[in-house]
């Protein structure tokens, strides 16, 4: 592959029924590069759970997907409220999700420990009342 | 067994029939869809009473071939339509997931 493949998605706010269009859109860009199928779930669960967040807790924001020879980078930014402890957020079980998003099953407290699972090189960034930036790097080489 | 086959034995509603003569190799039931998305093995049914869209985005990305949406709950006609263009199974049923789980295990389909 010679020059990296950048794939750039806008997210709206609070749209949950839009989710996941990106996320398939990046895993069926990865397929038809021939990566292997685990690692394009691997992709696709981030992807998703990185979409869901922007979608619920974000505001909005946008999703990236940086494709080079050896791995894929991931970048989700948006300008929300923030994550006041970002340890706490990434506990299995806490969620801030609203009584809404919860009734449509999210809001489990799993999105952002399945992203770090899932991911090889994982951080997050975030300031209260500026907003949150999300980076997963995966590499097609491992397993 | 077959989607066909558990569609049969299963009964209720064919919402959306995918490709019937797949075979599933295992099953997984839950509401959460950040659970299912870790934790779904690839290949398996999904049994559920959530019925939106987001289902669809979540049984594509893990190549869950058969939703069973339970407790008479029915899938709305975008999940339905976006199931079909992904040839996913759609199937709702009366029984509650537990009925379903069980009747599955009796049949011998493993988690």
């Amino acid at each position: 592959m010679a020059a990296p493949v950048c794939l750039e998605y806008r997210i709206e706010g609070n749209d949950f029924m839009v989710a996941g269009a990106a996320s398939n859109n990046i895993k069926n860009t990865l397929k038809m590069l021939g990566i292997s199928s685990s690692v394009c779930t691997r992709v696709a669960i981030i992807a998703y759970e990185a979409e869901i967040n922007l979608v619920i807790h974000g505001g909005g924001g946008v999703l990236k997907a940086e494709i080079t020879e050896d791995r894929v980078k991931l970048t989700a930014e948006d300008e929300g409220p923030g994550i006041a402890d970002i340890e706490k957020a990434m506990t299995e079980g806490f969620s801030t999700a609203t009584e809404y998003a919860r009734e449509m099953g999210f809001g489990a407290g799993m999105g952002l420990p399945n992203i770090k699972k899932n991911s090889d090189e994982f951080n997050i960034e975030s300031e209260v009342g500026k907003g949150t930036r999300l980076y997963s790097t995966v590499f097609f080489n491992k397993q | 067994m077959t989607i066909g086959e558990i569609c049969g034995f299963l009964g209720g509603e064919v919402q959306c029939t995918g490709d019937p003569g797949r075979e599933i190799t295992g099953a997984i039931a839950g509401d959460l869809l950040s659970f299912i998305m870790g934790a779904a093995k690839e290949g398996s049914l999904w049994i559920t009473i959530q019925a939106h869209l987001n289902v669809a985005a979540v049984a594509v990305l893990k190549d869950l071939p058969l939703i069973i949406i339970a407790s008479g709950r029915r899938a709305p006609d975008d999940l339905t339509e976006r199931c079909a263009s992904e040839n996913i199974a759609v199937l709702s049923v009366p029984q509650s997931m537990y009925e379903v789980c069980a009747e599955l295990a009796r049949r011998g389909l493993n988690g």
